[in-house]
Formats: structure tokens, C-alpha cells, sequence
């Protein structure tokens, strides 16, 4: 079963890691709903 | 996570129902990874924020996880995350997150 | 079109607790949000001392004591390791104590705002006031404080912003607006410290690059904090009111803005401001802030570690005009993340890094050097953002794997090799790309590395205008413009064939032999010229700057204090060529520093006339003991030093008579009056002591920031010598004296010059002469001789306590001092008044 599709998705991206929007185009890419992107910032 | 991050997921979750949400990480580092992670599962561990005692269970995952590379069109994870796989220590991520998954997820 | 280039830096570090404390916003929020967490109660046991923050590896790098080398070979994590041996100034800059601090901040403030207690003041002050580069305009400024009783009520009544200093209420910032939130109390001690610590950082760069004050055309601010209020909140503009308080009287400025990436956008647009021609030197600076100290305070906590965010930042730069030394900002390669790039880490790193790079023909392994941002992993990876740095280095190099310029396997080796352990700390802009400059720029003056890339990155998301990432790079390359004849059409010429002018007023021998030996040395193929009449010195100075003439050579010509002449001769019968040094001027007013110094001087002149390693001796007089033990030491910790040896049976590094003349040393190392006897004796011995016959004349002035070639000969010297002399000023250009000069000195602070030469004044000043400020200047024109060295500075201050300005310099005969015509009277009376001339 898959995870994504249909799914709310809530995206907590990492300045230093992997940032918000890029998760999302990923996450559209599967068939999820993105209802929150954030990107966090340590530094 | 950062404060106001915490009211949104709380809210979302609130809204959409625990079980419809996902929730994905992109975080640097394992150690980061799991605190992102126990965070909308169990609860802040920091006792800082709104989710401070809230044990929401969220499904948790990053995206440099197989389970969710699997599922992301594979020209776009290119263009958008692999160089990074090859950056960050994966196998520690996967690790911390599996761990709070077993340990907390309820959906 | 010139690039125009890095002259200098300004590293500088404010150790705040009580900031920390009070204003960091991870604190502030706790505070207000959950005021009984352990959080709060365990955080004052993880507090560092000054000397705790002091010791600190990655802190002494930050300044410049420690390379970034030595720094990486500490193992981590550095937070329990200790610098043996720390200093409180480096070569960038400073780590300056916050009570210290507090009283910067006062000066700074403009409207009134902050108020110190009256003891604090009064403890506080002295300590301002002996400061090597704060300003007797800025001491002016210090207010006497006001009871402590009114500055509790302040704080607790009238929402003033408390100073903390080592846990005492010692002032507040008082808000400057009853509504305004901008102009709050709060706002005012983020922008006023910002500010303060942008002007410290500007002074540190102002006495490193020499550049005078009055020369900064523009200042371009590149923090974090905006200042304005309701009506234009972030109107600005702290460039310009940090350059009022620094002293900047012919600069304008404005501030630059891009979150963390805004120091390389400044340099960037600094760079092209001096390029197209709009301004000649301009500065690129950016003070600390209070809201980031301790923001990952938690963390440190939670894993038992002294919370290591407890330091404002500062950085400042110099841009300038091409000088053909100083390391170019190459404005052909600009990286630069569009909006269209978008904000996948690949996309990123290809739009600053490999893009422009492959645009200019470059692959990755290309450049020696990159600068991302350099965060401190002692920090940022208990905060689980890992080791930032590294992760860029991976990344480029990933990239590099993508591109098929780098094999997989060769990533750990590429990271290692192109790669710099991060050691800045976490203050937002201070630590993106820049950290890098001071040593990117010494390294590269040293010929040590070619060049680098300095990369900054900013989120701008978190201003919550737009969810764009950003960032630019910019290339840093050594000077190419002795290599690129095309570049200019004059440095070409100058290069091959030197002008030189020769100036020598009231010649013993007439001007008719001056003219004849001009004559020599041009039908030897230099080109030189006479410089005739009474004004010729003046006129001589006026050619240099202007750029007619390369070099000079002069007769009667006072050099500031700091500044000693190395000759050049032959010895007689072996015909070995010989450097004395020194044999006018004063390198500095103690003895043994002089020599130490003179030692410098010596190897600079030999290294400029093509011998790569010379041997040093140093002549048998009062002192030399002590120098050679100081010479020793400095070439054990890193300054090499070729010893030479006695030819006498009993060898050692003490030259005796015998050696002089043996020549046994390339150079001889001893007091400027022993040297200037040598001088004379190995030049005149032919004529009998009439007219000096032989040699090379007393040499090239050199010094630690002395940036002219000027050449002495006496009134003594015959043709021959100042044709000789012509031949030693061209080979002070072709040899590229100025930049040996600058690079021996720089090697020589790095093993420790200043703190081995502090360390013998220490000793034999018993007591230290207290200091007077200095009356307004005024022009100096005339001459008082007769003065003893070691008491020169004390005559200065002696005038200058009666309201005469007066200045320390070195005549071919002596020590003089130099006034203007109109207080000759009144300042030989009080000088012999007290002794200081018959």
C-alpha cells in the first residue's frame, strides 16, 4: 500500500539538510496533498 | 522544532484527522532526524513548545527514506535529493527514524 | 579593467555573557514561555569565563593566532581544549571582555540612550582608554554614569533594557520612543550593539591595512538588523554611523541586506564600486548580534557542554584600488542563485559553484581553496545541524562526482584537500564565506595558495517575503598583474626598466658628481634622473606617490620611527657582498627590539637582491645576546632563520671584527649607530675616510608598514656609490621589495614577534610612561636634533603636554623631532627646560 498518495503531507525541511520545496516537488511527484512546508534553519 | 512549526502540525493534525497525515523530514543529521520525529509522535522532548505532552503518533519518514524514494518519480528525486544521499549519513537517519516509528507512531 | 583587491581585514569577538543571558532570543523566549524550566536553572553553570572563552581553539583562529591548520590538527570536539599560550589580539583583531564593551557601547550611542553606573564607569574607563586603537575622539565621549539607584529604576519601571556585566546591573538602554516599537529599548541595544561592534572591527581593519582613516570613500554595512522607525523601519544606515564614530570623515555608505549571504553580496558590490572607477577604497563591515547568542544553548546544555554561543562577531573588509600586490576579487566569476534556480541542494550548489566555473573554463579541482560557510562544528553539531562546512565540501564534490570531474572514490580526498574546518561563530552573516579573506589573503601574499572561492548562502524564507533560498560567490585570486602585461600599459615598464630619482641635497662633492653618477647608472641601462633645488626631497615624496618615479635615492632624508635603512657593500679584499643592518633610522626605540627588527630588515633586503635563504650574524655589541636568544626562539616556532657561523676558532652566531670584514655573514645584524660606523669605515677605508668609495650606500628603508623605496647614500658618497646606490634601488623593484617586506613581517607575527619583543620591554621598561594625547596636528616643517633616542617619544609627549604638536622621526645624524617653524621657540625652551637638549 502506498504511503503517499492521498495523504496530508507536512513538511519539515532542514536548511542544511534537504530544504522544504525540494521535498515537495517530491512529495507532489507521489501523490500527496503537501498542506504545510517549512524549511528550518540552525545556523 | 521550531515553536511556531509545532502549532502547525497540532493544528493540521487537529483538523485533517491523525491518521491522514504524513509527516516529512529533511533533516541533516540522524540525531536531528529522531528529535524532528519524537516530536510529532510522542511529544517535544524539550518541553518547549505547543507539542510539549501532546503524543500525536504521526506517521513519520524522511525523504531520503527507501519507503518514500520508492514512491517520488525517480527523475525528480534526482534533480532534487540525490546528491545530497551522497552527502548525508543515510544509514544513521534510517536508523534513528525507524527506531521512533517502532516505538511511537500509531497510524 | 583593473580588478581591484583585498588589502586588509578585521576579525573580531566580543565575549557577553550577560548578553547571552538576557538578550539571546532562545533565552528571552524561555523566559516567557516556560519561566521555571531546568533550562533556566541549569544555564548559568554552563556560563565560560573570558579566559575559558579566550583559550578557545576555534577563537584564537577567528583573530588570527591560531591557523587553521594548527586549529584542525586539535582533535575535536575543541570546547575542552585550551590554546597554551592565548592572546587577546591577533593579527585580525580581538576578542574584547564585556565590561569593556559596555563602555564601547556607550560611545556609540548618539541620542542619549544608554546610561552606565557611575563606578562602573570609573573602573571601566582606564582600561578603554589604554586601548591601542580606541581614539582620544572616542574617549571624549565616555559620560561620567549615573547612581545605581536610578538605573534600578529604569530597569524595572521604565522598560529600559538592563546591561549585565559578571551578574551586576551596570547600566540600561532606555527606549528612545514611548510607542514605537522600533525605536523600543530592545530594538535600541540590538542595533547599538551591532554598531559598536562594527566600529571595533573597522578600527582593527583601519591598523592593519595602514589605510588612513581619511581616505575610506564608502562603507557598505552587510549585518543582520535594520534600524529605522514606524514610518521607515528599516530606513537605516549603520554603515554610515559606524564610519562617524571610526573616524571616517570622507565616507558615505549604505547597508546591504540578504540575510546570512549578505557579506559576499557586499564584497561583491564593493568590489565593483572600485572597479568601474566610483571609489578608491571601500570598506565591507558587519558588527555582531545579541538575539543569536545562545541559540543553540539547549543543545549544549542538554549534552553538558558550556554553552559556546557567548560571542558577538565582527568582520570587516578593505577593497581597493589594483595595487599589483594584494590578491584580486575576479569579477568574471560571479556565482549567483537566481530566482529561477530554485532550492534543491544541487540546483544550489551548481548555480555557486560549478556554473560559473565550467562559464570560465574551470572544473572544481581548479580552484585550491572554497569557502562555504564556515560554522564551527564544536557547535553546530551537538545542535544537530552537523558539521556545516563539510557538508558544503561534500556536496560540491558530489556535484563534481554528477558532472564526471571527480571519481566517487576520490570524494573523501577532494573534501580534504579543496576543504577548511569551520571556526566561526554562529552570529548569521559573520560566518558565510568570509571568515576565510584574512587568511585566504595572507596565504595568498605568502604565494601559498593561488586561489579561492568564497561562498555565501541566506535563507531568506525566514523573513517570511518569499520562500526563496539565495546566495552568491565570488572568486579571490592572487595579483595577476605583473603577469598580464596587457593589463596596464605602465606596470609593464616599470617592471623591466625601474625609475628612479635621485635627490641629494648639499653633496660634499657638488652636484656635478651627482650629475656624473646619474649619468653611470643611466649608461648601465637604469633609468634614472636628478631631482634638483632646494625642495628636491618634497618634490622626490610627491613623485613617489604619484607613481612618476618607482624608487629613490636620497641624501638627508628623515624616516618616521619604525623605519631602518639595511646597506649593502663589499667587503674589502674577499669582495664578499655584504648586508648591514641597519645603518640609519630607528626600526624601533628599545634597543634589543630595534635589533631584532634590524635582523628583519636585513633578510628582507637580502631576500629582495635574489638570495633566497641568507645567513644571519649578529655582530659581538651590547645586546646582540639578547637578540640572537629572541632570534632563535622566533625561528624555533616557525620564523626560519639561517644562522651563520664565526670564522673565529670558537665559532657561534656572534660575529666578532674579524667577520665584518671576512664577510662571514649575508647579513650582519647590530645597532643602527654601530651599523652606520660600519657603513662608513667599509666605504671610505679606500680614500682614507675622505669621500665613501665602494658599496652600495646605506640601503632601503624598511619597516613593518612602510610602504616606500627610498634609498639613503650620505653627503659623503661619491659617484660610484650613488650609481651603486641606482643599481640597489632598481633591484628593490625588480626584487619587489615591498611585498617580501610585508610577507617576512606577517610570518614573523605568526611565530610570534610581538609577544617575544612585549616580553623583553616588559623587562627593561621598569615603569611605564604614562600617556599624553596628542594636540590637534600641525604641519611639521622644522628640525630639533641633539635628542637621546630612548628619549625621544618622552620629549613628544613632554610638548605635547604643553599644547605643541610635535612629531618622533630619524635624521642621517640622529633622532629629530619635528614641529612646525612657528613653536621652534617655545619648544627648545621647554625641551631644555627639562633636559631633553643642551
Amino acid at each position: 500500500m502506498a504511503i503517499l498518495e492521498g495523504k496530508k503531507a507536512i513538511i519539515i525541511g532542514d536548511r542544511d539538510g534537504i530544504p522544504g520545496p525540494a521535498i515537495e516537488a517530491c512529495l507532489q511527484s507521489a501523490g500527496a496533498e503537501v498542506v504545510f512546508s517549512s524549511t528550518e534553519c540552525f545556523v | 522544532m521550531d515553536l511556531e512549526n509545532q502549532k502547525r502540525v497540532k493544528e493540521i493534525a487537529d483538523q485533517f484527522g491523525p491518521e491522514n497525515v504524513i509527516v516529512v523530514l529533511g533533516a541533516a543529521e540522524g540525531e536531528a532526524a529522531g528529535l524532528a520525529a519524537e516530536t510529532v509522535t510522542a511529544g517535544d522532548p524539550t518541553y518547549a513548545g505547543p507539542l510539549a505532552g501532546v503524543s500525536l503518533g504521526l506517521l513519520v519518514y524522511h525523504i531520503c527514506e527507501p519507503e518514500i524514494k520508492e514512491e517520488v518519480d525517480a527523475g525528480i528525486y534526482d534533480e532534487q535529493v540525490s546528491m545530497m544521499e551522497m552527502v548525508l549519513d543515510v544509514d544513521d537517519i534510517i536508523a534513528e527514524m525507524t527506531a521512533i516509528r517502532e516505538q511511537y507512531t500509531k497510524y | 579593467m583593473n580588478n581591484s583587491v583585498l588589502k586588509g581585514t578585521g576579525y573580531v569577538l566580543v565575549h557577553v555573557p550577560g548578553m547571552l543571558m538576557h538578550h539571546g532570543t532562545t533565552q528571552t523566549t524561555e523566559r516567557s514561555v516556560n519561566p521555571d524550566s531546568d533550562y533556566l536553572k541549569e544555564l548559568p553553570g554552563h556560563i565560560r569565563s573570558y579566559e575559558d572563552c579566550l583559550a578557545y581553539p576555534p577563537n584564537q583562529t577567528y583573530i588570527g593566532n591560531l591557523s587553521i591548520e594548527a586549529l584542525s590538527a586539535i582533535e575535536e570536539p575543541w570546547f575542552d581544549k585550551k590554546v597554551e599560550t592565548p592572546s587577546r589580539f591577533g593579527p585580525f583583531g580581538e576578542v574584547m571582555p564585556e565590561d569593556e564593551f559596555a563602555v564601547l557601547m556607550q560611545i556609540c550611542d548618539a541620542f542619549d540612550l544608554v546610561h552606565l553606573d557611575r563606578g562602573f564607569v570609573r573602573n571601566v574607563k582606564p582600561k578603554l582608554e589604554a586601548h591601542p586603537l580606541i581614539t582620544a575622539s572616542m574617549h571624549a565621549l565616555i559620560k561620567e554614569g549615573q547612581d545605581s539607584e536610578l538605573i534600578r529604576k529604569q530597569v524595572e519601571r521604565e522598560h529600559a533594557q538592563p546591561i549585565i556585566v559578571g551578574d551586576q546591573l551596570v547600566g540600561y538602554v532606555k527606549r528612545a520612543h514611548d510607542v514605537d516599537v522600533n525605536l523600543s529599548a530592545h530594538v535600541i541595544f540590538e542595533n547599538l550593539v551591532s554598531k559598536a561592534s562594527e566600529v571595533l572591527t573597522i578600527l582593527h581593519l583601519l591598523k592593519q591595512s595602514g589605510l588612513d582613516p581619511a581616505d575610506v570613500d564608502y562603507v557598505i554595512d552587510c549585518s543582520e538588523e535594520a534600524c529605522g522607525d514606524m514610518n521607515q523601519r528599516g530606513g537605516g544606515n549603520f554603515a554610515k554611523a559606524a564610519a562617524e564614530i571610526a573616524g571616517l570623515l570622507n565616507a558615505t555608505g549604505s547597508d546591504t541586506r540578504a540575510f546570512c549571504a549578505g557579506p559576499a553580496h557586499a564584497v561583491v558590490e564593493a568590489a565593483s564600486l572600485v572597479k568601474s572607477g566610483a571609489f578608491k577604497n571601500v570598506i565591507v563591515a558587519g558588527g555582531g548580534c545579541t538575539a543569536k547568542l545562545g541559540m543553540n544553548g539547549k543543545d549544549h546544555v542538554r549534552k553538558g557542554l558550556p554553552i559556546l554561543e557567548d560571542c558577538l562577531g565582527g568582520f570587516a573588509a578593505l577593497i581597493s584600488e589594483n595595487d599589483g600586490i594584494n590578491p584580486e576579487i575576479n569579477l568574471d566569476i560571479i556565482g549567483r542563485h537566481t530566482v529561477g534556480t530554485g532550492s534543491s541542494p544541487q540546483a544550489v550548489i551548481e548555480s555557486l559553484v560549478t556554473n560559473p566555473l565550467t562559464a570560465a573554463g574551470m572544473k572544481i579541482t581548479d580552484v585550491d581553496k572554497y569557502s562555504p560557510e564556515m560554522q564551527n562544528p564544536d557547535i553546530t553539531k551537538p545542535a544537530g545541524a552537523g558539521d556545516v562546512p563539510e557538508a558544503n565540501y561534500k556536496m560540491i564534490a558530489a556535484l563534481g562526482v554528477k558532472l564526471g570531474q571527480l571519481e566517487r572514490a576520490e570524494l573523501p580526498a577532494f573534501v580534504k584537500k579543496h576543504g577548511l574546518r569551520g571556526f566561526a561563530p554562529t552570529q548569521g552573516h559573520i560566518p558565510s564565506g568570509v571568515p576565510y579573506l584574512g587568511f585566504a589573503r595572507e596565504s595568498m601574499l605568502a604565494g601559498r595558495t593561488e586561489n579561492a572561492m568564497i561562498i555565501g548562502k541566506g535563507s531568506l524564507f525566514l523573513g517570511r517575503m518569499t520562500n526563496q533560498f539565495d546566495g552568491i560567490s565570488f572568486f579571490m585570486q592572487k595579483n595577476t598583474r605583473k603577469e598580464s602585461p596587457s593589463a596596464v600599459a605602465a606596470p609593464a615598464l616599470i617592471t623591466d626598466l625601474p625609475v628612479i630619482g635621485v635627490a641629494v641635497p648639499d653633496s660634499e662633492s657638488g652636484t656635478e658628481m651627482i650629475r656624473s653618477a646619474v649619468d653611470s647608472a643611466r649608461k648601465k641601462g637604469y633609468q634614472a634622473f636628478l631631482i634638483e633645488g632646494d625642495d628636491c626631497l618634497d618634490r622626490m615624496e610627491e613623485m613617489l606617490k604619484s607613481g612618476e618615479i618607482d624608487a629613490a635615492v636620497a641624501a638627508h632624508y628623515a624616516f618616521p620611527v619604525g623605519v631602518a635603512t639595511v646597506g649593502r657593500i663589499q667587503t674589502p679584499a674577499l669582495g664578499r657582498e655584504m648586508f648591514l643592518a641597519t645603518t640609519t633610522g630607528t626600526s624601533a626605540t628599545d634597543r634589543t627590539e630595534a635589533m631584532v627588527r634590524n635582523a628583519i630588515a636585513g633578510i628582507i633586503a637580502a631576500k629582495t637582491c635574489g638570495i633566497a635563504e641568507p645567513t644571519v650574524g649578529i655582530a659581538n655589541v651590547e645586546g646582540g645576546r639578547q637578540c640572537g636568544r629572541i632570534l632563535q626562539t622566533l625561528s624555533e616556532k616557525g620564523y626560519s632563520i639561517r644562522f651563520a657561523e664565526s670564522e673565529r676558532a670558537d665559532g657561534g652566531v656572534l660575529m666578532r671584527g674579524n667577520d665584518l670584514l671576512r664577510g662571514s655573514a649575508d647579513v650582519m645584524v647590530m645597532d643602527t649607530l654601530t651599523g652606520n660606523l660600519m657603513m662608513k669605515m667599509l666605504s671610505a677605508f679606500t680614500t682614507g675616510g675622505g669621500i665613501e668609495s665602494v658599496g652600495y650606500g646605506y640601503g632601503p628603508g624598511i619597516g613593518e608598514r612602510y610602504d616606500k623605496r627610498i634609498l639613503i647614500v650620505s653627503r659623503a658618497s661619491g659617484a660610484a656609490v650613488i650609481a651603486n646606490a641606482v643599481d640597489y634601488a632598481a633591484q628593490t623593484v625588480k626584487g619587489d621589495l615591498l611585498t617580501i617586506a610585508r610577507q617576512e613581517f606577517i610570518k614573523a607575527n605568526k611565530a610570534g614577534l610581538q609577544t617575544l619583543i612585549d616580553e623583553v620591554k616588559q623587562r627593561s621598561q621598569k615603569a611605564a610612561v604614562p600617556k599624553t594625547a596628542a594636540p590637534p596636528k600641525e604641519t611639521c616643517t622644522e628640525e630639533i636634533h641633539g635628542i637621546e633616542v630612548t628619549e625621544l617619544d618622552e620629549a613628544v609627549e613632554a610638548l605635547w603636554s604643553e599644547g605643541i604638536y610635535a612629531e618622533s622621526g630619524m635624521g642621517c645624524t640622529g633622532p629629530v623631532l619635528m614641529l612646525n617653524h612657528a613653536r621652534i621657540e617655545q619648544a627648545t625652551r621647554i625641551l631644555r627646560d627639562q633636559g631633553y637638549v643642551r
